[in-house]
């Protein structure tokens, strides 16, 4: 069969097509690009004709670009410089000084250096120049556009922002774009957020139906931000007070409920703060029964380490203990390399503080395991040293502890606010509780550690090496407070005494939990910080509720001397 | 009665004379520029030292011959100051900063009358009664609890410092009424003595070594009784105490409410040589200083303890002004040392010493029996 010769030149026809609209897709932005700066130089050069300025950037498709320029006019960036025969031409200043605090100039228009006769650019200074000039209704005007424009813009949190700052106004100019964008939006929150301010908006109509009927969805709307306005509303005669007033109503219900679910999980993340920090005690004062003091310190260890580890990611950090002087060296890392400071962290500061605990082990409390009173002794004394330490190296002060971008937002669920961070605390304990669970149960090393712990004699009579199972839990022990350190560092202070203040509440948590049982210390934790939440809420005083829950785990241990869960043995004493 | 108590005596009773009469005498009498004048500074330390003594000695009975270590003891300490305190508070009258009745940080909160719970502090002899009652109310409240459901051993320990804890949390309030993070300071007159007198401190020196005398006394009889050899049955062993059918409950909770009251006294002899009380004496960690005085000084001794706080306390005087940074390092390893390697405190030292001469003076016989049995010290 022939083969027809004609689909050939078709074909290249098509191809040839498709070239040209490729090209001139790739020509069209820039053949726009200039139309933005065009318009804003004419605006700026329609010296007090607002009216007229108004129109010309209302004109102009709200393009990232224009809105960038009318933010930078907006704000006194754009300037007029004298050209040649009188001409004003507008500007733009670079950002470096020089010594002069002179400044390189660019064409708005072209974005070209602004040079001089001679060709040379001409640096001029910032207090010299006249700035764009622009009225009250020329910045209202840009205001709106920029709103407005705010409402589209592909960024869902300067959406957002738009929104709410929109709705605050409650300018009835601003309905038709609020509407009209609330059938375009398909983000829940930023569509519930639209009613909201539309709904705001209408509180200001003339109509009162109009009215009751704004205050009727913001009250379904459960709206914590239009408190204020509805309140105005309810107070005088309006025919819409009564409205108002259940609106009120609701939002104060819908608030309880939020409050509620904020304290639930403000509980449920000092539950998992106290449950890492308690679950190295766990092992150490629960396990083996050694009381040790420093276990505190250990946290701090941890902490610490952190801090060195982000100062190496970071600006370097010098250190001068005893008149030694350290420079550790520093990686400069910016952005996300910065920010995986953190992944390095975790594991490092586990291993220094185990290490630690290792060296305590063998130095200090290898001597003291059947006599527990006077472990808690020596350990305090080790406390008080490594205090000390920690304040010669790192100095008596707080040291910064940056968190990584990717802990420091939150989520807003229903107006709950969840902090990432506390987010990660909670994932983070329960990472780490499963962990230990299978180190524990499903490991031959476990398995030798729990045999130790239960009856030391027995296991070594067994061919336990006993010694070298108490080293590796003493080091585990310590090692998790490691962790919690690294990990209490993003979420609170890290100083020299940073160890003391979870002491307390660690040794309260593993005792109502019941010692020797890691799910009494489960269960303690988040029961000891789901009250001190709720209490605090109640009372409103975050002191006094710590001092009822203490009152209160006093009275606990009444009716449970052993803890939650308690740890049946044969023999007499303990 | 076998030599070394009688020792004790010998040696207790000189101590006193020096501390008690000749220091005293010396301060009043001697000229100021002779060689063995003893300043007012010297006074006042040494009150200080010796109200620690006191509290010393609380702790040990709990923990030397009881067997319980109890963290709570600075709580008592400084409640005991504090009664005290509130009385000095309202002798300062009206020569305090803002001329008012009322002591100045009330006035400062913004109180135009005094709270109901102050007015029986104006009586010295109330707040006197009061100084013993309300720290060994608390103990005994406390410690019914805590023995009523067999709290023992660490985890005694751990409550008691949880107890004190959240004591010292409280009295940071200001809206407690009981002067806040500041306490009490500035005290002008105690039973018409002017406060910053020698004279007045003097007495007051005098005073505390009377009750250091009469605590170390009574203490001494106490564990010699019957009484005291049941605390001893306690410590080395509750559940054979159990078995024989006594109440170990009962004689701890006499014990602690008694070690209690002992500390209050403590508490309110330091107050007015230092002139100063607030809550950060009443930490869990100055508990556990006073734990440090008995293990350096000697637990199960009663002589062991004044010597661990007043050495210790000298030391730290010396120190934080010489050393300061190294000061706690000085301590926690010194504490550290004594626990691993003196288990009987520093009281022991010339025991082993003798024992260690002994030893090499005759190698043939290694089993000459050592001269006198130590008190036996037995982890609980």
């Amino acid at each position: 069969m022939p083969l027809s010769p004609a689909p050939i030149p078709l074909l290249l026809m098509r191809l040839l097509f498709a070239a040209i609209a490729f090209l001139l897709a790739c020509c069209a932005p820039l053949a726009q690009a200039d139309a933005p700066a065009e318009i804003i130089a004419k605006a700026v050069l329609l010296d007090d004709k607002s009216e007229e300025q108004i129109a010309l950037i209302r004109s102009g498709e709200p393009s990232p670009e224009l809105l960038a320029l009318l933010t930078l006019w907006k704000e006194g960036g754009i300037f007029l410089v004298e050209g040649p025969e009188g001409t004003k031409i507008p500007v733009t200043l670079e950002d470096a000084k020089d010594a002069d605090d002179k400044q390189a100039a660019r064409l708005l228009l072209t974005r070209q250096p602004y040079l001089g006769p001679d060709g040379k650019p001409i640096r001029l200074l910032a207090s010299d120049l006249n700035a764009a000039e622009t009225d009250s209704d020329l910045r209202s005007a840009m205001k709106s556009i920029l709103d407005l424009a705010g409402l589209a813009s592909p960024d869902r949190s300067a959406r957002l922002q738009a929104v709410e700052t929109l709705g605050m106004e409650q300018d009835p100019l601003r309905l038709p774009a609020l509407r009209a964008r609330i059938s375009k939006e398909t983000d829940s929150e930023i569509q519930h957020a639209l009613k909201e301010a539309v709904a705001l908006t209408e509180l200001k109509d003339a109509d009162p139906a109009t009215v009751t009927l704004a205050c009727r969805a913001l009250g379904e709307l459960g709206s914590i931000r239009s408190q204020d306005a509805l309140r105005l509303l309810a107070k005088d005669g309006h025919p819409a007070a009564r409205t108002a007033q259940d609106a009120l109503r609701k939002i104060e219900q819908h608030l309880q409920t939020v409050n509620i679910w904020g304290t639930l999980f403000r509980g449920l993340s000092l539950g998992s703060v106290l449950l890492v920090a308690a679950l190295g005690l766990a092992v150490t004062f629960g396990l083996m029964g050694v009381i040790n003091m420093a276990h505190g310190e250990m946290i701090a260890v941890g902490a610490y380490t952190t801090y060195v580890v982000q100062c190496i990611f970071g600006p370097g950090l010098e250190l001068s203990p005893f008149g030694i002087h350290i420079v550790l060296p520093s990686m400069k890392a910016t952005g996300w390399l910065y920010d995986s400071y953190f992944l390095f962290a975790i594991p490092l500061s586990f291993l220094t503080a185990a290490r630690a605990g290792v060296v305590l082990e063998r130095c200090v409390i290898r001597f003291l395991y059947r006599r527990p009173l006077e472990s808690l002794l020596a350990t305090w004394g080790v406390s008080l040293v490594l205090q000390q330490l920690f304040r010669l190296t790192f100095g008596a002060n707080n040291v910064q502890v940056a968190s990584p971008n990717w802990l420091s937002g939150h989520w807003l669920i229903n107006d709950v606010s969840l902090g990432w961070n506390r987010v990660f605390v909670i994932g983070f304990a329960a990472a780490i509780v499963l962990g230990v669970f299978l180190l524990l149960a499903r490991t031959p090393l476990g398995l030798l550690m729990r045999a130790v712990m239960q009856n030391r004699t027995m296991a070594a009579c067994m061919g336990v090496r006993t010694e070298r199972v108490n080293l590796l839990t003493f080091g585990l022990g310590s090692g998790l407070a490691g962790l919690a350190g690294a990990f209490l560092s993003q979420i609170g202070n890290v100083g020299p005494s940073l160890g003391q203040s979870y002491i307390v509440d660690a040794f309260m948590t593993v005792v109502v939990g019941g010692v020797g049982s890691l799910f009494g210390t489960i269960f303690s934790a988040l029961g000891i910080g789901m009250a001190d939440q709720a209490l605090q809420q109640i009372l409103g005083n975050p002191v006094l509720g710590k001092i009822l829950v203490l009152v209160g785990i006093i009275l606990f241990l009444q009716w449970r001397p052993a803890g939650l869960f308690v740890t049946r043995s044969r023999s007499l004493d303990n | 009665m076998n030599p070394q108590p009688r020792r004790e005596i010998f040696a207790a009773g000189a101590l006193a004379l020096l501390l008690l009469v000749l220091m005293p005498a010396l301060n009043a009498w001697a000229p100021e520029d002779s060689f063995f004048y003893v300043s007012n500074f010297t006074i006042n330390v040494w009150g200080k030292y010796l109200a620690y003594g006191i509290l010393a000695i609380s702790v040990d009975l709990l923990w030397g011959f009881t067997g319980l270590l109890s963290l709570g003891q600075a709580l008592f300490f400084s409640l005991g100051g504090y009664m005290l305190g509130m009385h000095l508070m309202l002798m300062i009258g009206k020569l305090g900063q803002y001329k008012s009745d009322l002591p100045d940080f009330m006035v400062f909160l913004g109180h135009t009358f005094l709270p109901t719970f102050w007015r029986p502090f104006y009586s010295f002899g109330v707040t006197a009664l009061l100084v013993f009652l309300v720290p060994m109310l608390l103990a005994k409240g406390f410690g019914y609890l805590a023995f009523r459901s067999r709290i023992k051993g660490v985890y005694f320990s751990i409550l008691t410092q949880a107890l004190t804890y959240g004591a010292s949390l409280m009295f940071f309030r200001n809206d407690m009424l009981m002067g806040g993070n500041n306490g009490f300071t500035d005290f002008k007159f105690l039973l018409g003595g002017d406060m910053r007198s020698a004279a007045t401190q003097r007495t007051l020196y005098i005073c505390t070594g009377i009750a250091l005398l009469a605590v170390y006394f009574g203490c001494r009889w106490l564990t010699r009784t019957k009484f005291g050899l049941i605390q001893r049955a306690i410590r080395d062993s509750e559940t054979r105490v159990l078995f024989s059918g006594y109440s170990a409950a009962n004689y701890k909770l006499f014990v602690f409410v008694v070690a209690a009251g002992i500390a209050a006294l403590g508490g309110a002899l330091y107050v007015p040589q230092v002139g100063i009380i607030n809550p950060s004496e009443m930490t869990p960690d100055k508990s556990l200083e006073a734990v440090v005085w008995v293990a350096v000084g000697g637990r199960g001794t009663l002589v062991g303890p004044v010597l661990g706080a007043v050495v210790i306390n000298a030391l730290k005087s010396w120190a934080t002004r010489a050393i300061p940074d190294m000061w706690l390092i000085l301590l926690g390893s010194m504490f550290l040392l004594v626990v691993l390697f003196l288990p009987k405190g520093l009281i022991s030292v010339p025991g082993l010493i003798r024992d260690f001469l002994q030893r090499h003076r005759k190698p043939a016989s290694p089993e000459t029996p050592a001269p006198t049995p130590a008190p036996k010290v037995s982890a609980s």
